[in-house]
């Protein structure tokens, strides 16, 4: 069993690309007066918190590596490293991605650490910089734990989704209408995750795919972009603050808060911590099921349409 | 790559970033004109089907609004919007105006400079509430 197989860090070798191609669509925004919007502050908070990412990754990631590495000690599986099994563990890591990022939708805890990436109400490359600092205390890497024991080296493991993160760069944009539609079909393109950063009531919930849009279509969260209901970016309750300290840990301080309130049950309390954002003890708040049910409510004519199906 | 030439890019990058867009004018405020404010609150809270404007303030920066559910206010935050609904939350008079305690981590205290005349006016609207 391989102890020390290595692969580039991708994500810190991409960031060139990401600065120049944030350029590039910027240019070609003003230069087109259409194709998405940038606003000064907006922009700076989501590329800190993009270095913010990198940052706790290398205070932080130390963490998961040594858990992976207690992983592949452990199981007595190693299936190499030639292209085609680091093609089959690019593949079965974006499966992988799809559970973490519903469960990042739909668990409280992990939505804690992943609603800023949804805060902006901007749709343009630097939303894709827009990362957590918090992921390590979601323990999702747990999610990863299966592909080591089936045999992935830990190094494999990061690499792909490393090019997963890379990958899904692109795809904020507005500048890119749609992509022909065999690619429409299988990959996950500028169209489908302007669909995921709706906060339009059809749009909740949908479209968790990082590469492949594939895994959506498979378990029924696949909504399509329409025309008629152009995605609105953003919070369902928007934030109002470029402080990238309140972004980072804002949904953190709203668990908390929602914990210690007093004549609480202590199921309550765990329900505040797991339960779907928007649940609360005395149904005050609304989850995005009863956005969608409110939402029919007002447009009935939307029933069985994309998204209220 | 080596961790000095990785902290300069992403400084140089953040900074000559925010420079090209301050520079090309993309950090002017939104501002809320009175007959868009209706739409614009009801896009934070579309379940508000009756929205009045009670007053529109600092030249279209912010707007009190009447609504079923009460009063609120709606924000330029950056080029877009911000809107929360004010029952319950504490209210200050400062020499400017009214500072709101939204009482959320995400929304910051929040000043809103307003003439003594305006200042009667939220009050009042309140107070009625």
């Amino acid at each position: 069993m391989s102890e020390t197989l290595t692969y580039p860090d991708v994500v810190t070798l991409a960031v060139p690309l990401f600065v120049a191609a944030i350029l590039v669509e910027f240019i070609w925004i003003a230069l087109k007066g259409r194709g998405g919007r940038y606003e000064t502050r907006d922009a700076v908070t989501s590329l800190i918190m993009g270095a913010g990412n990198v940052a706790s990754g290398l205070l932080l990631g130390f963490i998961a590596w040594g858990v992976f590495m207690w992983l592949w000690r452990l199981t007595p599986l190693d299936l190499g490293h030639s292209v085609w099994v680091v093609l089959l563990c690019f593949v079965l890591d974006d499966l992988r991605y799809y559970w973490v990022h519903r469960f990042g939708h739909r668990v409280r805890w992990v939505w804690a650490s992943h609603v800023n990436h949804h805060s902006s109400q901007h749709y343009n490359l630097t939303t894709a910089l827009r990362q957590t600092w918090t992921y390590t205390f979601t323990f999702m890497m747990v999610v990863r734990a299966p592909l080591i024991l089936i045999g992935f080296h830990p190094a494999m493991v990061l690499f792909v989704g490393g090019l997963n993160l890379i990958y899904q760069f692109w795809i904020h944009t507005e500048a890119i209408g749609r992509m022909p539609r065999w690619f429409e079909a299988v990959m996950n393109t500028p169209s489908h995750h302007r669909v995921h950063h709706g906060r339009n009531a059809r749009y909740l919930d949908a479209n968790y795919a990082g590469v492949f849009i594939v895994w959506d279509r498979l378990f029924g969260t696949f909504v399509p972009e329409l025309d008629e209901d152009k995605p609105d970016f953003g919070l369902v309750h928007n934030i109002a603050t470029f402080n990238p300290i309140r972004v980072a840990f804002h949904e953190w301080v709203g668990i908390f808060r929602d914990v210690v309130q007093p004549g609480l049950s202590l199921r309550q309390r765990l329900m505040y911590c797991v339960a779907p954002p928007g649940w609360s003890h005395d149904g005050s708040r609304d989850t995005s099921e009863g956005i969608k049910a409110k939402h029919l409510a007002r447009h009935p004519e939307d029933t069985g349409t994309p998204g209220f199906s | 790559m080596p961790l000095e030439i990785l902290l300069v890019l992403v400084v140089g990058g953040i900074a000559g970033i925010a420079l090209l867009l301050h520079l090309t004018g993309n950090t002017r405020s939104a501002v809320l004109r009175p007959e868009d404010t209706g739409r614009a609150w009801r896009r934070h809270f579309p379940e508000d089907s009756r929205v009045e404007t009670v007053l529109t303030g600092a030249g279209g920066q912010f707007a009190l609004v009447r609504t079923r559910a009460g009063p609120g206010v709606i924000w330029g935050f950056g080029a877009d919007t911000v809107a929360r609904h004010l029952t319950g939350c504490p209210i200050r008079q400062t020499e400017d105006g009214l500072e709101v305690d939204f009482k959320d981590y995400a929304v910051p205290r929040q000043q809103f400079a307003l003439s003594p005349e305006e200042q009667a006016v939220w009050l009042a609207e309140l107070e009625a509430a």
